[in-house]
């Protein structure tokens, strides 16, 4: 289920990051390093660059200045079309608001990351099924987002994310719009993750999320890195 | 109302994209539009516009002068019914020899002594030169897209005077074929007093008779020796123009048609996208009522900027298009007299906004009705489950996901989808139409096209003077056959004469040489044969009540003959008959030759053959045959107008796909985010919008074809020609395969750059922002 990496490793280096959105600065001078089979969590203020920094990471935008070299691609220089693969390839993302497609049941909106791979219908169908099982809501395989409870919502984005085997699992606030029991049920899922291997990138305000989920912490702070600890495993 | 109209001032700056759609889209509609409108305006009754500024005459009488005197005349003009008249003018009729130069008016003339070309009737419009006032000056009856060349010269009347050409008038009512001054025209010998009547009822025929009636009632018997009625006229005039009003009228309604679609997509996708707008608003304190003032200001303010520019441009492109339409032989006759009626840009200023609120209202009223809670959490419009098994289906379906989610894409907005097909089917169906009216008249135009390329009319005018050929006419035939690059060689003769118990004048064509049939397509029966057998054109026949295989008898002076007609051809001259030069030899003795139509063999330049004939006999006049203007003019503007209509249609299309897009925004996030190339962006939105235009042309398409079959005969009937088949099938299977691309095509070309748009999303902004 998971991809296969060497824990130890390092997967993600960023150096000297920035980010500047005209006169802002989102991120300034980031450097930091995340190993294989880690979990970290991100934490700060609101407007710190948490997600700035986790966007840049999954590519989803470009630094201003500095390098981001994941499994050896320097994610800076990639073209639009590198950026996409790069995200198919390495990249699981997971939001806040989960982001799934209205249209598409469950199960298609898992099978959409395989598919768009150029995976025939049927097999990426069958991949989904098995995550559903996995993660325990192959009973609401068809059903359509809007009928789904915040947590079987997250779920489903949680397979999704997980659909094409990422060596990297970035969640952007995943507990943020569910309610606790859901939440709780979220962050099980996380760690199971984790523990088998998946390296995982966790931004949140939560500080029990991090504590659950993650054995480093980065704290943020107006763009910069301002402080890292090791985190003991909660009970 | 201040922070209404800040609010949406606010809202247009905000939507800068959609507010530049909405005015575009207006802009070219209302633009399509008024041209459209206007064609039909002046299309449907070019006559009436011409013949109300001319105040032409309702009858236009003769009477005998030896029974009814010019005060007579003037008291019977005064009686109840008639509304104003002109006259009584002194009228002679003149006949020149065929050698005289006649400029172009023919033998047989009209001429009418008259002091001005002004008065309560019959205006006459002076555009070249001026008014005959003295003896020895001469008015003609000349078109004003005519030259002028002719001023100065001088008309020859037989055993008369010699008359100086002062000026040309243009008289629609064909009054007089030339005018002199009153004083001149006792010399010309003049057999009857005109009169011309308006009255105050000339609805019908039947008024127009009991009008004349009530003139004449007093007057001795027989006094009225001939009259015309407007009716008439308009009749025989008007035909050209009703040849352009089918296809005018087809164009027309297309037009606005597709123009009031896109709108009314536009504005209901300006609305629904805007709903978490709406829901901000609604918390902010603002009314239902403000809510929906700020919505209709919004669309207002670009609505009525493109609705006012799309106004000037269709003026500025009327003139010169009106000028293009109204050209030729035949619908020239209008030329210069048509211009954009001041209704249109009335309706156009204030029906465009009108249609653009009324289009907003329904999605307004669904915004007025939304609580603000709602509004805001749903960011648009609420989806349904629509068409989700459609989706599913797609989804397990062998198609590359890109393309399967395009596919898929219209099903989630239905009514949308359903506005934007239209657009693309009504689109298509114009271009369905356009192609198969432009093959129609390139086939009529090239019909018979490759029989002749030049020819050579007897006898040439040097600074006035004619110079008669150096051969005679078997010597003529000979040389122009002999000339290098001559392969066939046909004589044509012109004579009129009678047909046995009818008034109406008969214009005999007698062909002689290599191909007697010449450039005539045969629709029925065959050529002749033999003396005394002669071909009619569908006009002819249609006019005369006559049908292939009837006999008439036809006299010349005192001579007569009884003719077989054993053919019909498509023409549209109501006078025309051809037959052999014999049987115009048989009435009308010394009748020669007026023309020789040559074929020259392949390669051969016409301009050079015209320059070896001018030098073979200096008594000739060369002439290589020309462009066919009326087909030129018809496939141009059909052309012009298609392209249009497909560009509005496209930014149907356009809108359609910037809206979904936008609708879309955070789907397209997240899609890129789990690895959505752009270039498969692009496809899938693309695809979206294809899938409609494909529907648009399997719909499209016959719909077009049965406007072609509607429309081209009644064309074909307004000039009372019968179109041989091979001009009217034009649908063969390669013609359909080539359209079947259309409604892709025109889709495909409005949906690339918001595809493109789309593709180049930043997806960490979209999903911050969604």
């Amino acid at each position: 289920m998971i991809a296969e990496e060497s824990r130890g490793e390092a997967v993600v280096r960023l150096d000297g990051v920035h980010k500047e959105y005209g006169e802002t600065t989102a991120l300034d001078g980031v450097t930091l390093e995340i190993r294989s089979g880690e979990a970290v969590a991100v934490m700060g203020p609101s407007g710190c660059g948490k997600s700035t920094l986790l966007n840049m990471i999954a590519g989803l935008d470009r630094p201003s200045g500095g390098t981001i070299v994941v499994h050896g691609e320097n994610v800076g220089e990639l073209s639009e079309k590198g950026l996409a693969l790069y995200r198919r390839r390495r990249i699981g993302m997971i939001f806040q608001f989960f982001n799934l497609v209205d249209d598409l049941s469950a199960l298609d909106n898992v099978a959409l990351a395989a598919q768009l791979t150029g995976s025939p219908a049927r097999q990426a169908r069958r991949r989904a099924l098995e995550l559903f099982d996995e993660l325990g809501i192959a009973d609401r395989r068809n059903a359509y987002p809007a009928v789904l409870s915040g947590g079987e919502r997250q779920r489903v984005a949680v397979a999704r994310a997980l659909m094409n085997r990422p060596a990297l699992l970035l969640a952007d606030e995943p507990t943020g719009a569910l309610d606790s029991r859901s939440g709780e049920q979220v962050m099980d899922l996380l760690l199971d993750l984790n523990q088998i291997g998946q390296t995982l990138i966790l931004v949140t305000h939560d500080a029990h999320l991090a504590r659950r989920c993650a054995s480093r912490l980065v704290e943020l702070g107006d763009g910069r890195v301002t402080g890292e600890h090791t985190l003991e495993p909660s009970a | 109302m201040r922070a209404v109209w800040r609010a949406a001032r606010a809202a247009v700056r905000r939507r800068g994209l959609q507010t530049v759609v909405i005015a575009l889209v207006t802009l070219t509609s209302t633009t399509a539009i008024v041209m459209a409108l206007g064609l039909l305006d002046a299309a449907s009754a070019p006559f009436d516009k011409a013949f109300a500024r001319q105040r032409g005459p309702h009858v236009t009488a003769a009477f005998d002068p030896d029974r009814v005197s010019d005060a007579q005349l003037a008291r019977a003009a005064r009686r109840p019914g008639v509304e104003a008249t002109a006259g009584p003018f002194a009228q002679a009729a003149v006949e020149l020899p065929r050698e005289t130069t006649n400029f172009g008016l023919g033998t047989d003339l009209t001429v009418v002594g008259r002091a001005d070309p002004a008065g309560p009737v019959d205006r006459l419009d002076l555009w070249a030169g001026r008014w005959a006032t003295r003896p020895g000056e001469v008015v003609l009856n000349r078109q004003s897209d005519w030259t002028a060349d002719d001023l100065g010269k001088t008309l020859r009347v037989p055993s008369g005077p010699e008359l100086t050409i002062v000026g040309f008038a243009f008289d629609l009512s064909r009054s007089a074929d030339a005018w002199v001054a009153p004083g001149q025209i006792a010399a010309l010998r003049p057999t009857a007093t005109q009169m011309m009547f308006r009255f105050t009822d000339a609805s019908s025929p039947d008024r127009l008779r009991t009008g004349l009636d009530a003139v004449t009632e007093g007057l001795p018997r027989d006094a009225l020796t001939a009259s015309r009625s407007y009716l008439t006229l308009k009749n025989q005039i008007g035909s050209s123009a009703k040849a352009y009003t089918p296809y005018l009228m087809a164009f027309g309604i297309l037009g606005v048609v597709v123009a009031v679609l896109i709108v009314a997509n536009v504005v209901s996708g300006a609305v629904i996208s805007g709903f978490r707008h709406i829901g901000i608003l609604k918390a902010l304190g603002f009314t239902p009522g403000q809510v929906v003032a700020v919505y209709l200001a919004m669309i207002s303010v670009p609505a009525v900027v493109g609705c006012a520019l799309g106004t000037v441009a269709g003026n500025l492109l009327a003139r010169p298009f009106f000028e293009f339409v109204f050209s030729g032989p035949d619908a020239g006759v209008f030329h210069g007299s048509v211009s954009l009626a001041p209704w249109v840009n009335a309706l156009a200023l204030l029906g465009m906004p009108a249609v653009c609120l009324l289009a907003a209202l329904a999605p307004a009223a669904r915004a007025h009705r939304l609580s603000a809670a709602r509004a805001i959490s749903a960011g648009s419009a609420p989806r349904g489950g629509r068409a989700r098994g459609i989706q599913r289906r797609l989804a397990g379906s062998r198609l590359p996901r890109a393309v399967s989610l395009g596919i898929g894409l219209p099903f989630a907005r239905p009514g949308r989808s359903a506005l934007t097909l239209a657009a693309v089917l009504l689109g298509v169906t114009t271009v369905t139409f356009a192609t198969g009216l432009a093959t129609t008249m390139t086939r009529f135009g090239e019909a018979g096209r490759d029989a002749f390329q030049v020819t050579v009319y007897v006898g040439r005018y040097d600074k006035g003077t004619e110079i008669r050929p150096t051969h005679g006419d078997l010597a003529l035939q000979s040389l122009l056959r002999s000339l290098p690059g001559a392969q066939e060689v046909t004589a044509r003769a012109d004579v009129e004469v009678r047909r046995a118990g009818s008034s109406e004048k008969v214009m005999l064509e007698g062909r002689r040489g290599d191909r007697p049939q010449l450039d005539s397509v045969l629709t029925k029966g065959r050529w002749t044969h033999r003396t005394g057998e002669v071909v009619a054109g569908s006009a002819f026949l249609r006019q005369n009540d006559l049908r292939v295989g009837d006999r008439m008898r036809l006299e010349k002076g005192g001579r007569h003959e009884t003719v077989a007609i054993v053919g019909e051809y498509m023409h549209n001259d109501r006078r025309l008959v051809v037959t052999d030069q014999a049987t115009v030899t048989a009435l009308a003795p010394p009748e020669k030759p007026i023309a020789y139509h040559v074929k020259l063999r392949d390669g051969a330049d016409p301009a050079a053959y015209a320059r070896a004939a001018r030098a073979a006999d200096p008594g000739l006049s060369p002439d290589p045959v020309g462009a066919n203007t009326v087909t030129q003019t018809i496939v141009a503007s059909a052309s012009a107008l298609t392209v249009m209509l497909a560009l509005v249609a496209a930014l149907g299309v356009f809108n359609t796909a910037v809206l979904n897009t936008r609708d879309r925004r955070r789907d397209l996030g997240m899609l890129k985010s789990i690895g959505m190339t752009p270039r498969q962006v692009t496809v899938m939105t693309v695809t979206s919008m294809a899938a409609l235009g494909a529907l648009g042309s399997l719909l499209g398409i016959p719909l077009g074809m049965a406007g072609h079959r509607l429309v081209v005969p009644r064309m074909a009937d307004a000039v009372d020609i019968t179109l041989p088949s091979f001009m009217t099938d034009v649908w063969q299977p390669s013609a359909l395969l080539a359209l079947a691309p259309a409604g892709v095509a025109i889709a495909v070309l409005g949906a690339y750059i918001p595809a493109r748009r789309a593709a180049r999303l930043t997806v960490a902004e979209v999903l911050r922002n969604e």
